[in-house]
């Protein structure tokens, strides 16, 4: 038997292609679709099948190129088979369904919601967390030590008054525990535990007897900001306090110092940033003092440090328009769905 | 602290406006509360932080107006015409508790005509909010008003045997004030006694009996230090908190003692007549050793990060009465603080003082900051996790107080025995103890909810609980435990809450890697309903099963104390317990490309078998192929399965990381699970 040329199989197959296509373009109905796949697809009878049988008679160094055209052919018919079963089918769907009424509600999904404070704290963290603070956490009961006398409040400073603070009816030994009246506690602890630079952010509940009004509340929360490295200075407080005021309330806000007192910080000053076109006050800030270094162990002679405070609520309060803080506490959930 | 501008005017000229006088004392450390024009005069009202009791006297307020404006302070040099008499004939002075009372100094004038004061010095009183009493009273008043140091003036022919004593009160011991109260004093408090009784609260208040009236003739007047928590004791124990307390609980120059003395005579005798004796009676000494301190010219660049020239260092320091120490160089500069600024001792304090009147606006805020990458902690991130799924789920994130009411603390605490930490004063009303559990708070807070018409309230809460450890040795450095808890209270069944309650721990990756697992058990706990709450076990290979978390319907007690009427349930996990799972990296396993075979299986078993225990068996009995064990469908019926029976439908999916499973493996597979169950649990096969 002489073998079959390469290039009349070849032929064949694009023949073959050819008028594939055309059929398959030009099925209107299933019908028609059904027929066209018998005629080329068919498993028993199909012109495909037919050109398959011829596929043996190639030369034998030929039947490899025969193959991956035969295959080409076989894969490029079925694709178009296909696409044109998904034409005759959307054609027909969209005529059969019924139409809707597309103003019907969706299948509710419900949102959960942050707390605002909680979203403030966040963003205070993200915003220093770019600027190298990583936020630490301690606990809400405390010492003497922690609360008092590592942050330079001396026995004789009203702050240590009991009725300005919680006391517990549980003590450590001789030492009456309290509720910490704020977070600079934490900052101690880690600047006992580690050793300079340290650039840290302590967040959390911190406690005072205040009267509740609109704007206090006996339970609030606080974020403070602490940086030790060698050579600090105002100007570095300053900087960070800028660039924090300019990520949080956006634009570029300017800041001013006013002097002040802390025990734990000096010099000591009250920080203004500019919002809406005055000078608000956002919280307090200083050099960290160096009894305050020397208490945790640190050389101040060595290194330097800052450190500021915000009052959560206050700037929560102000961002979201909040004119009374014990909102923040009343967990309705009208309220708490709107952040 | 209020200023009046007239009054001012006695000491320093200040050239601008009152505003611009307000705002260069709040540039310096003089916060301003408000300004009002009273009569031709200006009240400003200033708030002076308490390391600045020297700004608590117009005189103080004055030499810091004088610094920032460069005009020169006039201080009067008060010089009493002294008579015949002598003082120390007329009284004698002794101090028992020097620790208390430093220093007490008395001068004696005879004679006065006690009568109201002339019209300038009711004026003034009236500008700064003080009444008028008369004219010897409104001069102590007024000495203290200028220069800081609380005067007070005794009738002294009421003085009993000519002596003042100084010591601490008596326990329970009575004293009758100037207002007519009977008050109990304490040991902590310091009184004025004469030789009988005590006829002052020091530093607080003057006694009813010596009380300076109209037909009194001799006064004795006090000038003394006395230390600041007997004081505060006073004031605050007995809520008699005085301009005079104020003062005396931020500590007064020691040198205005005798200054405040002198001038209070000299006034006295001006307006009220009378002749001074000759002399003061002193008892105990002015502790006043004035620090030096070394400033090295460079020390105020290296903190403030700008550098303030050394002449300009030099005039700020003087202007603020800083006296400049023999040295030999600007390296080994050395100033004595001013009696009136024992707040400064160190060279940071003089840097403060050089910067606050240079002003802060010099300090650049373009420094640059080193970059340095930083973490979340575990705790953080296992924190941030958990809110996720909660907030994903549809909860709202809820605030409720550390602090509970007796009666919401009464409610069994999942996670210790011992009672609730009392805490005083109370936070709120009634709110006097530490919780342990966050489930009564926000239950109540859902209760808020339907008390306004919201019935919705899907509420968790991250926070800290306070539980008292057993006292015992052990436990002696860190007697309170403060497990971080997250809790939600939602509507619904058993079902919803656990489904959170696994979510969250699935959120957190606990038993991802097998190496931990989950056992609910029963459990009886407030304010679950009995048999309808869990507790959650945490087995971890290598550690204590310990309880992680508890799962349960509210009860209907519970329900109808915190005003809730619908199905509640609720769920308190343990957060500071699972979050070891925050950090742990984990091998990626690569997801099998090979087919899933899924078979569904019909179990029946004794109505009693617990789901658990035949999960259990089907997962040990399929081992690694079971991909999911899904239960489908449970259900009774006595006809067709058999009183006290019920049957599981548990579709397995089965998948295999090597290979594509035949039908006759996955038979087999089934064949082993239906073995299993019928081994443990007595499981049959329904066909």
């Amino acid at each position: 038997m002489t073998a079959v040329p390469l290039d009349s199989f070849r032929a064949d197959l694009e023949r073959l292609r050819a008028d594939a296509e055309t059929a398959l373009a030009a099925a209107t109905d299933a019908a028609a679709l059904e027929a066209a796949r018998v005629e080329f697809l068919g498993a028993r009878s199909g012109r495909l099948k037919a050109i398959q049988k011829s596929l043996g008679g190639l030369d034998t160094s030929d039947k490899p190129a025969g193959g991956r055209h035969f295959n080409d052919a076989k894969n490029a018919i079925t694709a178009g088979l296909e696409a044109a079963q998904i034409r005759l089918a959307e054609a027909s769907g969209g005529a059969e369904a019924a139409s809707i009424d597309v103003t019907l509600p969706g299948t509710p999904v419900p949102i959960g919601h942050l707390h605002p404070l909680t979203r403030t704290i966040r963003r205070v963290q993200e915003i220093m967390g770019r600027l190298g603070f990583e936020s630490v956490d301690g606990p809400e009961v405390e010492d003497q030590w922690h609360n008092f006398e590592a942050l330079a409040i001396s026995a004789e400073h009203p702050a240590r008054d009991p009725l300005d603070n919680f006391y517990l009816a549980v003590a450590r030994g001789a030492d009456p525990l309290l509720l910490r009246s704020q977070t600079s506690t934490v900052q101690i602890r880690v600047m006992e535990n580690r050793e300079p630079p340290l650039r840290i952010v302590s967040l959390g509940r911190v406690y005072r007897p205040d009267t509740a009004d609109a704007t206090h509340y006996p339970m609030f929360h606080q974020v403070e900001g602490l940086l030790v490295e060698p050579g600090t200075t105002m100007a570095h407080l300053k900087s960070v306090l800028r660039l924090f005021a300019s990520s949080f309330l956006g634009g570029d806000v300017r800041v001013r110092f006013r002097p002040s007192f802390f025990p734990f910080t000096e010099p000591s000053v009250e920080v203004d940033m500019e919002w809406g076109g005055r000078w608000v006050e956002m919280g307090g800030a200083g050099m960290v003092d160096p009894a305050v270094l020397e208490a945790v162990g640190y050389d101040p002679d060595a290194v330097s440090g800052f450190a500021f405070g915000l009052g959560v609520e206050r700037i929560a309060a102000r961002r979201y328009g909040v004119d009374d803080i014990r909102d923040f506490y009343r967990n309705d959930v009208r309220f708490l769905r709107q952040f | 602290m209020i200023i009046s501008t007239n009054w001012l005017a006695d000491y320093v000229q200040v050239p601008g406006t009152d505003d611009d006088l307000v705002d260069r004392l709040l540039m310096s450390g003089l916060n301003h509360e408000s300004t009002t024009r009273v009569g031709d005069d200006t009240a400003i009202e200033i708030e002076v932080t308490s390391n600045r009791p020297d700004c608590l006297g117009h005189i103080g307020v004055a030499r810091e107006a004088s610094v920032l404006y460069g005009r020169p302070l006039h201080v009067p040099d008060p010089r009493p015409l002294e008579g015949a008499g002598e003082a120390s004939h007329s009284i004698v002075v002794e101090i028992r508790s020097p620790e208390i009372c430093p220093c007490y100094m008395a001068r004696v004038i005879r004679g006065v005509r006690v009568g109201p004061s002339p019209q300038w010095l009711v004026d003034r009183l009236a500008t700064v909010g003080m009444a008028s009493v008369n004219n010897v009273v409104d001069v102590t008043n007024y000495v203290m008003l200028e220069c800081g140091q609380p005067l007070h003036a005794f009738d002294l022919t009421r003085i009993r045997g000519g002596r003042i004593v100084v010591r601490r009160a008596a326990e329970g011991e009575p004293f009758t004030a100037i207002n007519h109260k009977v008050y109990t004093l304490t040991e902590r408090m310091c009184v004025i006694a004469d030789a009988e009784r005590p006829v002052a609260l020091a530093g607080v208040m003057g006694g009813a009996d010596t009380e300076i009236g109209p037909g009194t003739t001799d006064v004795l007047i006090e000038s003394a230090q006395f230390a600041p928590l007997p004081v505060r004791a006073a004031a605050r124990g007995l809520v008699l908190a005085s301009p005079s307390s104020y003062r005396f609980e931020r500590g007064p120059d020691p040198a205005m003692v005798d200054w405040a003395s002198r001038r209070a005579a000299a006034l006295m005798l001006e307006l009220a007549g009378g002749v001074l004796e000759r002399g003061s009676v002193i008892a105990g000494e002015l502790a006043s050793a004035p620090a030096t301190i070394p400033l090295p010219a460079e020390r105020v660049g290296e903190v403030l990060g700008v550098d303030v020239a050394e002449t300009r260092q030099r005039e700020i320091l003087t202007a603020l009465g800083f006296v400049e120490e023999p040295s030999a160089g600007p390296q080994t500069r050395r100033w004595r603080a001013p009696t009136w600024r024992r707040d400064c001792w160190r060279d940071i304090d003089l840097v403060e003082e050089i910067a606050r009147i240079e002003g802060y606006s010099r300090v650049s805020e373009n420094a640059v900051i080193a970059a340095r990458p930083i973490e979340l902690s575990p705790r953080e991130v296992t924190v941030r996790r958990a809110g996720e799924v909660l907030v994903g789920a549809g909860l709202c994130e809820a605030m409720t107080r550390s602090v509970v009411t007796e009666a919401f603390a009464a409610t069994a605490s999942p996670w210790g025995e011992t009672p609730p930490i009392l805490i005083a004063p109370p936070l709120v009303r009634g709110a006097d103890r530490l919780r342990r559990s966050l489930l009564p708070s926000l239950l109540e807070a859902r209760g808020g909810n339907v008390a306004v018409g919201v019935d919705d309230a899907d509420l968790f809460e991250i926070a800290r609980a306070y539980l008292a450890r057993p006292v015992t040795e052990e436990n002696a450095a860190s007697p309170i435990e403060e497990p971080l808890l997250v809790s939600l209270v939602v509507g619904g069944d058993f079902a919803r809450a656990k489904g959170l309650a696994d979510a969250v721990c699935a959120g957190l990756g606990t038993g991802r890697d097998g190496e931990a697992r989950l056992v609910y058990r029963p459990v009886v706990l407030e304010p679950f309903a009995r048999g309808r709450a869990a507790e959650i076990v945490l087995e971890r290979r290598g550690h204590a099963a310990v309880r992680i978390g508890v799962v349960g319907e509210v009860s209907k007690a519970a329900a109808d104390r915190f005003g809730l009427d619908a199905a509640v349930a609720a769920a308190e996990l343990r957060l500071d317990r699972l979050d070891f799972t925050a950090l742990l990296e984990r091998p990626l396993v690569k997801p099998s490309d090979f087919p899933a075979m899924q078979r569904d299986v019909n179990l029946v078993v004794d109505e009693s078998v617990r789901w658990g225990d035949v999960a259990d068996a089907i997962t040990s009995a399929a081992g690694e192929v079971l991909e999911e064990c899904r239960l489908v469908q449970v259900w009774q019926d006595a006809e067709r399965l058999g009183a006290g029976q019920k049957s599981l439908v548990v579709t397995l999916a089965l998948r295999s990381a090597t290979g594509t499973l035949s039908g006759e493996e996955a038979g087999r597979i089934v064949d082993a699970v239906v073995a299993e169950c019928g081994r443990r649990v007595n499981a049959v096969l329904r066909r």
